[in-house]
């Protein structure tokens, strides 16, 4: 059974969240404080963690950066204000998504199947983007022979842009086709991720050959093999 | 220069001083000038009236000794009186004339006078009051000569007996041109002195004013500089004089004002800060909330009607109270200043059917769209624009009274306008200017339609103003509503045409 870490210091909100998730299907684990988490995340080892901004003992961004040195387990920030620094002080730590309280809990359910989706579409093409070999049966990609290890979503965003080599993606497309959202929503979701999916694949971030820009409509995928 | 006559306290003062300085200069000049002039007449007159008088009784003795004589003799006599006066030396200037009395039949005319001066120098008025004198009578007088000469004289007049020849009138005149010329030399003396000292007068005012003026210009200077915010701008003190004294109490108060301004800006600043905080804190509660009221929601279908109605109920009120804080949420960030704008270009058409699809996603034939072919695109934030085309559509569906609502797009070159016009119930002109207040409602006792937040107009009109925008309402009861938004097209500008008036056609 998959199981969800939530972290809250709102008893009552863990609980509730407990009780939606189990309704959904999910095993729960309940956390309120940020200083427990990585004790209990060794233990249990989730397949997604839902981790509140304001947390006692240490707070949400420091846990995730916590979490992100050890596993590329999806996270899912929750924060009461969607329009702060908190939301890109959460990605910039390694979160893949957030949720802006109070939210709707079917969307909450749904936003969680997206980030549990396992990649089950077509695997039988050996993909390759730049100098990058994308490997979609063991969900890993080789860089000049050596394994970088990514996050789910940073693997979906690659391959995405990897699949399509000639289309230039909509920073609206990568939301819908990536996160599973409608379109126009936040776009710095899609802006923060490629930042870091660049620190981690690009030789050179400042000049990137792998993910290029493309002035004022969005993203598209490197040609294969051209890079250094 | 008339600027610069305005703006300088030194130069109006200087000019004042030396303005006034020169009339009391002028008028004690004259004073002194007439003092002098009359002294120096007395005295010339004194000596003339007793050298005339002393003249006229020697000449008389000399011709009434000579009465006992011939005729010759009192020609001679005569002739010498007349030949005296010499044009240089100490009687310069004296003259004498001898005419008879008008009637005198005496066959010998000793009439005569001295030097070419010319007869017209006696005038007639004075020799009538000569011949009636008893002694000598003086007047001022042109002393003529015939050569064109004119000088000012004292003319002094003394009747005379001359024997054997009846009574003459003798004349002595003196030129006061030596007097005159010493006049004119004072007065040029005191002109020059005059104008000396009032210009020393204005240099010396200048330089005090300047000295003056200097900290006062500086103190003008950081008065500027603190208006403009640099609180901390204080003025030099030198000394204990007044100036000093102004710069304390300068100081003083720039001090205080920094004190109230920070106090005022911390009070504030906790103001809004407890606003956000709450609303943050709300926040919490009610995801709770929500979530467990989804639950009984989607599970209503087991429940008993009034229970199942209740968590209808519980679902759609938790709805509301989201909005709520979402809008007090807004309007805290209005009033911490903390609103930030996304600008892009869009299509203001397209944005206002997607704000009608919202609001009214059923029923469309109730909505009479007019807008022109085509898309417009302007530089809006399109968040903003969307919320306040939500509340306009949200409060004229609220008020139509089962009447349609027009919704008008005009442009002229520089703006956009957006008209949206509902005949319903209206408002009077005393709910005007209440109707962008928060919280405010046309009619207490009346039923909330929908229910909306009561923050909507207030955010909408916020909204507007980020935008550099006009929003405008007119109404009249029973004949409807209707409120116009204006935008500038671009980014950055302003509004400067008028696209839709906000008093309907037909209306006034």
């Amino acid at each position: 059974m998959t199981l969800i870490m939530v972290v809250d210091d709102d008893q009552d909100l863990g609980e509730m969240l407990g009780i939606v998730l189990n309704g959904a299907g999910y095993e729960v684990d309940l956390v309120s404080r940020g200083d427990q988490v990585m004790e209990l995340f060794t233990a249990q080892n989730p397949d997604l963690v839902l981790l509140d901004v304001m947390l006692p003992g240490i707070d949400g961004v420091e846990v995730c950066k916590l979490i992100r040195e050890k596993s590329m387990v999806p996270i899912v920030m929750l924060t009461a204000k969607g329009d702060t620094q908190d939301v890109v002080a959460g990605l910039e730590a390694g979160a893949d998504d957030y949720m802006v309280k109070p939210f709707n809990p079917s969307e909450l359910v749904a936003r969680i199947k997206v980030r549990l989706r396992r990649n089950s579409a077509d695997v039988t093409s050996a993909l390759r983007i730049g100098n990058i070999e994308i490997d979609q049966i063991a969900h890993s990609i080789v860089r000049e022979g050596q394994s970088v290890p990514l996050t789910r979503l940073e693997f979906d965003l690659l391959v995405a842009l990897a699949k399509e080599p000639g289309r230039v993606f909509t920073r609206e497309a990568l939301l819908s086709e990536v996160w599973g959202y409608r379109p126009a929503t936040d776009t710095r979701l899609v802006n923060v991720h490629i930042q870091r999916l660049r620190s981690k694949v690009e030789a050179d971030p400042e000049n990137p050959k792998i993910i290029l820009t493309v002035r004022g409509v969005g993203y598209k995928a490197g040609v294969p093999g051209s890079a250094e | 220069m008339f600027q610069r006559w305005r703006r300088s306290l030194v130069l109006r003062v200087t000019f004042t001083i030396v303005a006034l300085s020169m009339i009391i200069i002028w008028l004690i000049g004259s004073a002194l000038f007439n003092q002098i002039s009359a002294g120096i007449f007395k005295e010339k007159l004194n000596i003339s009236v007793a050298d005339a008088t002393s003249t006229a009784r020697s000449t008389q003795l000399q011709l009434s000794i000579a009465q006992y004589q011939d005729r010759a003799t009192v020609k001679m006599i005569i002739n010498e009186i007349l030949a005296v006066p010499s044009v240089s030396g100490s009687t310069a200037g004296r003259e004498i004339a001898l005419f008879p009395f008008p009637g005198n039949s005496s066959s010998v005319n000793y009439r005569g006078t001295s030097n070419l001066m010319s007869a017209t120098s006696v005038t007639e008025e004075f020799r009538a009051k000569t011949r009636v004198s008893k002694g000598a009578i003086w007047e001022r007088t042109d002393l003529k000569y015939l050569g064109g000469k004119v000088e000012k004289a004292i003319v002094v007049g003394n009747v005379l007996q001359i024997p054997n020849a009846g009574k003459y009138e003798l004349y002595v005149l003196f030129s006061l041109t030596q007097q005159n010329a010493t006049l004119t030399l004072i007065g040029q003396a005191l002109w020059l002195t005059g104008l000396i000292l009032s210009l020393l007068l204005g240099l010396i005012s200048w330089l005090v004013l300047r000295q003056l003026i200097a900290p006062i210009r500086d103190a003008a200077r950081i008065a500027e500089e603190v208006t403009a915010g640099d609180l901390d701008q204080r003025m030099d003190i030198r000394g204990e004089d007044e100036i000093a004294r102004l710069g304390y109490a300068f100081n003083e108060m720039a001090v205080t004002l920094k004190q109230q301004i920070s106090r005022l800006e911390n009070l504030s600043r906790l103001q809004q800060r407890f606003v956000s905080d709450v609303t943050h804190e709300l926040r919490t509660p009610l995801t709770t909330m929500r979530m467990a009221s989804q639950v009984l929601y989607s599970a209503k279908e087991n429940f008993e009607p009034a229970v199942a109605r209740s968590a209808e109920l519980l679902a759609s009120q938790i709805d509301r109270f989201e909005a709520l804080l979402n809008d007090l949420l807004e309007v805290s960030r209005f009033d911490a200043e903390a609103a930030v704008m996304e600008i892009k270009a869009v299509d203001i058409v397209a944005l206002v059917r997607e704000a009608i699809d919202y609001v009214h996603p059923s029923q469309e034939r109730i909505i009479n769209l007019n807008v022109p072919s085509g898309e417009i695109l302007i530089d809006v934030d399109p968040r903003r624009i969307q919320r306040i085309l939500r509340n306009l559509l949200t409060n004229a569906i609220d008020h139509r009274e089962e009447k349609s609502i027009d919704i008008t797009i005009a442009q002229t070159e520089s703006d956009l306008a957006i008209g949206v016009r509902d005949y319903g119930i209206g408002f009077n002109n005393k709910d005007r200017s209440s109707l962008f207040e928060r919280f405010w409602r046309a009619d207490p006792s009346r039923a909330r339609v929908r229910g909306g937040t009561g923050l909507g107009l207030s955010i909408a009109l916020e909204d507007t103003k980020l935008h550099q925008g006009k929003l405008e309402a007119w109404g009249l009861p029973g004949k409807g509503a209707h409120f116009v938004l204006t935008l500038p097209k671009f980014a950055g500008g302003t509004i400067s045409s008028t696209p839709i008036q906000v008093i309907p056609r037909g209306e006034f």
